[in-house]
């Protein structure tokens, strides 16, 4: 009682279309019933060597972040004079600075359109500010207790290393927020240091650390990528040195967490692309394959 | 089949009594149904969904059905308020929870519901769209006292995300045991059983319609002189708002005498601005902002080419009407667009700022060729396209083939939920049904169904609400016109 | 159809006559105004009418016949007086009739040019004290702008017509029965023409004593907070001499400090007298208090963690500026002493202007709390679109733009709305370095704030609470209250009619007090607070500045 019955219906062919009366009922099923129907086509192919390489730039910052824990602990142990950690810092800046520019012949810079003096003004600014306030650090946190700083150092830590941009295009990706985040926590850590020098020296280091040498980093991952290898690899090994002079303990731990990222993330990864069974079709959202910023900038 | 007496247990007495005019009932030649329509969308909300139950309800009172309106309270208007031809709304106060939809804890809405349907003797629940959350819970509440339920999705959905496999899930639920289901395209109805795990066969496409009438073409109102390009949508992602500002400077920097009004309201709106802004188009770009329905035949008349740049569309409303005013149209090969005009109307062109760049080329090429026909032409082919008589009639088959059916009892429902939504999610949900059953059991303790009054019918040719107003008789027969508020 | 007839008490035991009065036809009701006593000639009892029409503007007419049986019934006045409906030709025509027991009326009311049987109306006999509804005033009072623009057609509602008729009918009353006239009336006026006039004669002169009376008592007050001060002053003499003994020279450098009020100002002649210290004994307290508060804030107030350098800063600013207020007061306190006396005596001309006098001294004499107020919250003088320039202030500012800079976004002034935005690295760096400093500032800044807002709330609270007295004693309708008071029938309710045994009469239900106060109050010179609680607390917390009252121009920028 449907519909009409269906008469004649050899002769007329069923077309997927909403104008036209058709002589079908409402819910007649065509033989094309989801014809278009397609599985798995986005899905991607991952080549396991590839995909640890792609990690290495979450381990990177791991171990940065461990590698600044680690100096500020020798700094407020004593262990490490802060003349010393300033001589190594300026020096390496200098190396990172010069490399920065060596790697792609000065490409970069030519596009970026920044000049030097650009840089030093900056360079200047960071040094003024940190030194001159560093008295203001000293005193900040004198009331407040250990344990609170302490806290709020790692949930700052957690969260520069969540929202930290290691190349993925997701909302949650906010570079701004992950750099001031571990600043906050610099200038945290920086005020239970015992002098207003070491204060200085530390926020300096942690401005090297997680400002100017992710950006080296990128660089060379994008130009040479063994180097880039190689110096993740001397970079996690110094960590996990720095780190086993501490606590052996925290050492084998922070060891597990890099082979798991490395090595066993992207293996799961893999395998469970098997299982993956994804449905396409025209009802689909499309997707803005272009870039549509240009015409905004 | 005539005699199938008038709908359910019980017809209204005061319906009964009433003299029928054998005139009116000669329309139907199907018995009468007590339909109930669901939907969290409802005037004074606008839009696709409001406006299809609006004119379905009316079409329905105008075939002898009795219709009435359940949604929820809109800030002061809240209650029972009565519509043309005595359509009958009920505003239930319920907690908005987000855009528009209501909260729903699967439960809290069965007292007020039933109440409703035992009240106004309904005989099938049509639930609207599938982001009404209240539709949901009608469709669930009206399979526990075993009336028959129909639902019309409206709207597509992806697979991809993990938001879209949870609420896909909830829509196997909701539909598992649901008599029928309406859909407004193909690929819309493809998209559903897909998302639902359902049979086809019962899945039906009814389109959408737009009543040609209220939009009508106009070429005087429109300066040949220039090429207006008309956009008329909400300014958000899905409608591919990011498209339109990439092809604003793109085809405003070749061709000078192009112009782009642009109708709607939304969260984009602020990248159209620094668009127009940039390239310092203030003179040739307009918009309009949020624009009311009864203005949109006014602004459609201005231009020559329509312009729909959505990323998905089940049915797309705008397109017809715009064709219907005689406009080339110009859209995105989407969603249910193919399916809804015929080639020689519209041009169809992939989602990104280059094709859709060379389709309005080629549509500004026809028309300053002169190769396309004139807009009274467009709006007749297009008025014979989508009527709402047609989609009622069409629903009303629908109700007819689902008055046959049996409901399922609560034994094979609770079956079928736990065979066919998954074994953790159907044996959750079958609890559920066991809950809610035994939640109505406590109702029906409390207040019986014989004591529940039973409202007067106040729809159509036969309600009261004509006979008390004789003269008013005309107003009835007008009704086919199912104008918009 | 019944008939609604308003007869005056007053005509009760009048004589047979003619009723005059004003026929309402919307209301289908007669009132009755007066009654025209026998004998009379119609072509004078006309003339009389026409002239009362003319001046007051009211169709006085004719409405029916009187016939009050004093002895036997006579037949031949009963039909004397239907004879009279045809010199008066009114539609419908009254016919009253009083038997000589005074328990038995007999209305009636007849239409002529009515031939059928329904000619004779329902007649619902009403009774009202005329001299109480012409002194009165109804209230909602509708028809008072038609009496005064004298138009014709009245307000048409219900009882304010009757209402309005007897008042607009005055003229009808200035000739009585005991005149000369051609014709004599019979009215309220004639109840008894000596008792009338007093009574009148009372009536008109209880505004002016009122009003008398009123400056009386606030001449009363006035000299008696004079009094008051002269003795406190005495006594302070005494007292202040017997102090002097007891203090030591040395401890001199103990700030002295004016006190609040009237309390602290002395006479003209004792100044030249008195050592420039005077040591009022609360103000001393209240500079040691806020010492001793300041001591406090830069320990650790309440165990709270604050920061000791930035703390022992402010406290030391606030302490020093206390220092400052307290040696400046002390060189000026002898002038302010004078000028205070002066000011004083202002009080003589009413109380509202001693206690504004009394509000403004207070704000004079806490300028040091005000002053901290801003200092802690921000800078008053920069509020016109200048930076904010305060301590609090400042904070919340730089911290929240600071929080947005932390977060990547800005806030966009053309769009007022938070925009994201790619800041360069130094930027970020100097800005979470700012950021975390302010941070942990800012509890030590808000504490100084909080306590000094408390103070000032203090303050605005008192200044407040005089000016809301200072309003409801300029705006309380004092004449009106006394009206209420002696003479309650003078403002009618709304309902003066009460439902009693037929006949019905006329009950004047007096206006209640708080209608009395709502209707007649004065209009205020509009201090009403500035703000709601919600808007307070906002601004508290984001530092803004508070007063206690709208100020006008203000509210115009």
């Amino acid at each position: 009682m449907c519909a009409q019955p269906v008469t004649n219906t050899k002769e007329v062919r069923w077309q997927k279309v909403l104008y036209e009366r058709q002589p079908f009922p409402d819910n007649y099923v065509d033989r094309r019933f989801l014809e278009e129907l397609r599985k798995n086509i986005y899905a991607r192919k991952y080549q396991y060597w590839a995909v640890v390489f792609e990690s290495s730039v979450v381990v990177q910052q791991l171990c940065s972040v461990c590698v600044f824990v680690v100096i500020w602990w020798y700094m407020d142990e004593g262990l490490l004079a802060p003349h010393w950690l300033f001589g190594t810092g300026l020096a390496s800046s200098l190396i990172g600075y010069v490399l920065f520019d060596l790697i792609d012949g000065g490409e970069g810079r030519k596009k970026s359109g920044r000049t030097r003096w650009a840089d030093l003004k900056s360079a200047l600014v960071f040094i003024t500010f940190t030194y001159g306030f560093s008295p203001v650090l000293k005193t900040l946190t004198e009331s407040v207790s250990t344990d609170t700083i302490y806290a709020m150092s790692v949930f700052m830590l957690l969260g520069h290393l969540i929202f930290f941009d290691y190349g993925a295009n997701a909302a949650i990706v906010s570079s701004t927020l992950s750099l001031n985040m571990a600043i906050f926590a610099s200038v945290c850590l920086a005020s239970r240091l015992p002098r207003s020098l070491h204060a200085f020296i530390m926020v300096t280091f942690a401005i090297q650390i997680f400002a100017l040498w992710p950006m080296l980093q990128k660089k060379l991952k994008a130009r040479t990528p063994r180097s880039y290898v190689g110096v993740t690899l001397l970079f996690a090994f110094s960590a996990l040195g720095g780190l086993l002079s501490i606590s052996v303990v925290g050492a084998i731990l922070f060891a597990l967490l890099l082979i798991s990222i490395s090595c066993l993330c992207p293996f799961y990864l893999i395998r469970l692309q098997l299982f993956k069974e994804n449905i396409h079709g025209p009802w689909d959202e499309a997707e803005i394959k272009e870039d549509l910023s240009r015409f905004l900038s | 089949m005539a005699c199938r007496g008038r709908g359910g247990p019980g017809q209204p007495p005061s319906a009964a009594l009433s003299p029928v005019s054998p005139g009116s009932l000669s329309a139907s030649r199907t018995s009468a149904h007590n339909i109930c329509m669901v939907s969290d969308f409802f005037y004074p909300n606008m839009g696709g969904v409001e406006s299809h139950i609006y004119q379905l309800s009316q079409c329905l009172i105008e075939r002898g059905h009795k219709v009435i309106v359940v949604t929820h309270a809109y800030g002061t208007r809240k209650g029972i308020r009565y519509l043309t031809n005595g359509l009958k709304v009920y505003y239930l106060p319920l907690k908005v929870m987000y855009n528009q939809s209501t909260a729903t804890t699967l439960f809290h809405s069965l007292p007020l519901l039933r109440y409703i349907f035992v009240r106004e003797r309904v005989t099938i629940i049509h639930s609207h769209s599938s982001f009404s959350a209240m539709a949901h819970d009608a469709l669930f509440h009206a399979k526990t006292m075993g009336l028959q339920t129909v639902f019309t999705d409206h709207s597509l959905f992806g697979f991809a995300d993990v938001s879209s496999v949870l609420t896909n899930k909830l829509l196997t639920v909701s539909l598992c045991d649901t008599n029928h289901i309406i859909c407004v395209s193909f690929t819309s109805k493809e998209n559903t059983v897909l998302r639902a795990a359902l049979n086809p066969e019962i899945v039906s496409v009814i389109p959408n319609a737009v009543d040609p009438t209220d939009f009508t073409p106009d070429p005087f109102r429109r300066h040949d002189s220039i090429i207006t390009v008309i956009v008329v949508s909400r300014l958000v992602y899905r409608k591919g708002t990011d498209l339109l500002s990439g092809i604003i400077p793109e085809l405003c920097q070749k061709y000078p005498d192009l112009h782009f009004i642009i109708g709607g309201e939304g969260p984009k709106r602020i990248i159209l601005e620094e668009v127009r802004e940039r390239y310092q188009l203030h003179d040739r770009v307009r918009l309009l902002g949020a624009l009311e329905h009864k203005d949109v035949r006014n602004v459609l008349v201005q231009g020559h080419i329509f312009l729909n740049t959505s990323l998905t569309e089940a049915f797309c409303m705008a397109i017809v009407e715009a064709a219907s005013c005689g406009l080339q149209v110009v859209s995105t090969r989407v969603g249910g667009i193919p399916e809804v005009l015929p080639e020689s109307l519209i041009i169809l062109c992939e989602p990104s700022v280059k094709s859709l760049c060379e389709g309005l080329e080629k549509a500004i090429f026809q028309l300053r060729s002169g190769m396309l026909p004139a807009p009274e032409d467009i709006h007749n082919i297009v008025k014979t396209f989508y009527t709402w008589r047609n989609v009622a009639e069409r629903t009303e088959k629908v109700y007819d083939r689902v008055a046959e059916e049996a409901v399922l009892p609560m034994d094979q429902r609770l079956d079928r939920l736990i065979s066919h939504c998954g074994p953790v999610t159907g044996y959750i949900f079958a609890l559920l049904a066991v809950f809610n059953f035994l939640f109505l059991v406590l109702l029906r303790w409390i207040i019986p169904d014989s004591i529940i009054d039973v409202a007067v019918d106040a729809t159509g040719p036969r309600g009261t609400w004509t006979h008390q107003h004789p003269h008013s008789e005309d107003k009835v027969e007008d009704s086919g016109k199912c104008k918009t508020r | 159809m019944v008939l609604k007839a308003f007869f005056p008490t007053c005509c009760v035991s009048a004589d047979s006559g003619l009723l005059v009065g004003r026929w309402v036809p919307e209301q289908s009701s007669a009132v009755v105004l007066a009654v025209v006593h026998f004998p009379f000639i119609p072509v004078q009892v006309k003339e009389l009418l026409a002239q009362v029409q003319q001046v007051s503007r009211v169709g006085v007419t004719v409405l029916g016949t009187w016939c009050h049986h004093r002895q036997e019934p006579q037949e031949s006045l009963g039909h004397f007086l239907e004879g009279l409906g045809a010199i008066f030709s009114h539609e419908p025509w009254l016919q009253l009739c009083r038997e000589r027991d005074s328990k038995s009326w007999t209305c009636k009311a007849t239409r002529r040019q009515t031939p059928t049987a329904a000619g004779e109306d329902q007649v619902l006999l009403i009774f009202y004290d005329q001299r109480k509804v012409l002194l009165s005033q109804l209230h909602p009072p509708a028809a008072l702008p038609d009496r005064q623009a004298g138009d014709a057609t009245p307000s048409a509602r219900g009882l304010a017509v009757v209402f309005d008729t007897v008042a607009r009918s005055e003229t009808l009353f200035r000739s009585d029965r005991f005149d000369e006239g051609p014709v004599r009336l019979s009215h309220w006026q004639s109840e008894g023409v000596e008792a009338s006039i007093l009574v009148e004669l009372l009536t008109r002169a209880s505004g002016p004593v009122c009003l008398l009376l009123s400056w009386l008592l606030s001449l009363l007050s006035a000299v008696g907070s004079c009094w008051s001060r002269l003795r406190r002053h005495r006594g302070e003499q005494v007292c202040f001499w017997n102090r002097l003994k007891a203090v030591d020279p040395s401890s001199s450098h103990v700030p002295p400090k004016v006190g609040t009020g009237l309390s602290g100002s002395r006479s003209e002649r004792s100044v030249p007298q008195l050592p420039r210290r005077p040591v009022e004994k609360p103000v001393r307290h209240v500079a040691e208090e806020l010492q001793h508060l300041l001591q406090w804030l830069m320990g650790a107030p309440a165990g709270l963690k604050m920061n000791r350098a930035l703390d022992q800063v402010l406290g030391r600013f606030f302490l020093y500026h206390i220092h400052l207020w307290i040696s400046y007061v002390h060189l000026t306190s002898p002038f302010i002493e004078r000028i205070l006396w002066h000011v004083g005596f202002s009080a003589c001309l009413g109380l509202t202007v001693a206690m504004s006098v009394l509000s403004d001294i207070i704000a004079l004499l806490t300028f040091h709390i005000y002053c901290f107020y801003v200092y802690g919250a921000r800078c008053a003088v920069l509020r016109a679109g200048g930076p904010p320039g305060g301590l609090y202030c400042l904070k919340i500012c730089g911290l929240s733009s600071l929080w947005r800079l932390f977060r990547g976004k800005k806030w966009n002034v053309l769009r007022q709305r938070v925009d994201s935005c790619s800041y360069d690295l130094d930027q970020l760096f100097i800005g979470t370095l700012l950021f975390t400093i302010l941070v942990f500032l800012l509890p030590t800044t808000a504490l100084y704030y909080l306590v000094f807002t408390l103070l000032r709330l203090l303050v605005v609270a008192v200044q407040g609470l005089i000016h809301l007295l200072v309003d409801v004693i300029n705006s309380l309708p004092l004449y009106s209250l006394g009206l209420r008071l002696c003479r309650p029938y003078r403002l009618a309710g709304s309902l003066p009619r009460r439902p009693a045994d037929p006949p019905l009469s006329f009950q004047m239900q007096p206006l209640p007090y708080s209608r009395v106060v709502r209707v007649y109050r004065l209009p205020s010179c509009g201090c009403h607070p500035q703000h709601s609680w919600g808007s307070l607390c906002r601004k508290l917390f984001s530092g803004e500045l508070i007063y206690p009252w709208r100020q006008r121009a203000d509210k115009q920028d």
